[in-house]
């Protein structure tokens, strides 16, 4: 059987519930005092949670730095080798040349020629053994070319 | 004191104790009574506006003032509860009646809730809106919130919460009529 209507506003508006006593006046209070007790254990917990990350990081992070050390290592010989070979396959009438055209010898060059490359020098400076002889004996020889 | 001279108080280090314990009084009961219009318990209450506090002073270095400080602070506080009802439902795997019906239970028990017999009738019938129709209606007809405010609170156009209140309206006067 349908019942009589009923209206939200014939409820008058009230509270029905109930807080202990005096709960806003504590309320401030507790929620500082959890307010710091979280915040420290927040700081405490990230401080621990980052300590045992880098504990476990160490290990990782030490092999990663061996392997980028050895990597750079083998790359700088194989460039070297690279030089040494590349310089290898000029010929030397080449670089004979080379230093004809480009190079500005002085005196010091020459001394720091070993035996073995005379010859070179000679045939680099185009002229004969006697000739460079006559010509060193103008040459005066100071301190610093001892 | 004034929202704007909190926040200035927050901002410094000296002050900021003071300034947040301030607004802790100014809040506590606004948030607290949203808080346990929900979720029924007193302790639940208590312990889900204490972690809104938390979250508060956590935040509140980074909150913009372009919204109003209380409507920033109910948002956090409409979040709590609604993330509440439902962790409560997925932990127990419980559908909303349920959920409505272990409410009501507490509401015929608890000594913290007083009420002559068509007061608690509409709090049950209350329980039996979803959460968010709940949220609404408690805002307009208990805290007497204009739309405007509730639509900037749970991000909801003021057509569909007139809506939304209206409907809600129906569905507790049918409740408390055949029950």
């Amino acid at each position: 059987m349908m019942k009589e209507d009923f209206k939200l506003n014939d409820i008058p508006k009230r509270n029905v519930y109930k807080v202990p006593e005096n709960y806003f006046d504590r309320l401030p209070m507790r929620v500082m005092e959890q307010t710091a007790a979280q915040e420290e254990a927040t700081v405490s917990i990230n401080s621990a949670k980052w300590w045992r990350l880098g504990r476990i990081a160490i290990a990782p992070l030490m092999l990663l730095l061996l392997f980028v050390c050895v990597y750079f290592y083998n790359n700088n010989r194989e460039a070297e080798q690279k030089d040494t070979f590349a310089i290898q396959q000029i010929p030397a009438q080449d670089i004979v040349e080379y230093l004809d055209t480009y190079a500005t010898l002085e005196a010091a060059d020459f001394e720091n020629l070993s035996v073995s490359h005379k010859g070179l020098a000679a045939e680099f400076l185009n002229v004969s053994p006697t000739s460079a002889e006559e010509e060193l004996e103008y040459y005066t020889l100071d301190e610093s070319n001892l | 004191m004034e929202d704007k001279e909190l926040l200035e108080k927050f901002a410094h280090p000296e002050s900021r104790n003071l300034a947040f314990n301030q607004l802790v009084r100014k809040y506590q009961q606004k948030v607290y009574w949203q808080i346990r219009k929900m979720v029924i318990d007193h302790d639940d209450a208590d312990d889900l506006t204490q972690e809104v506090f938390f979250k508060v002073w956590k935040n509140l270095e980074n909150f913009r003032q372009d919204a109003q400080l209380y409507t920033w602070i109910y948002r956090i506080a409409t979040n709590e509860c609604l993330n509440f009802l439902s962790s409560k439902r997925r932990k127990f795997f419980l559908p909303l009646n349920d959920v409505a019906a272990e409410l009501a239970e507490k509401i015929d028990s608890s000594p913290d809730i007083t009420g002559d017999e068509i007061q608690l009738k509409l709090q049950k019938a209350l329980l039996r809106l979803p959460d968010k129709q709940r949220l609404v209606f408690n805002m307009k007809y208990y805290d007497d919130m204009k739309y405007e405010e509730i639509s900037e609170i749970l991000g909801t156009s003021v057509g569909a919460l007139k809506a939304s209140y209206h409907l809600a309206v129906k569905k507790i006067e049918e409740f408390i009529k055949y029950h």
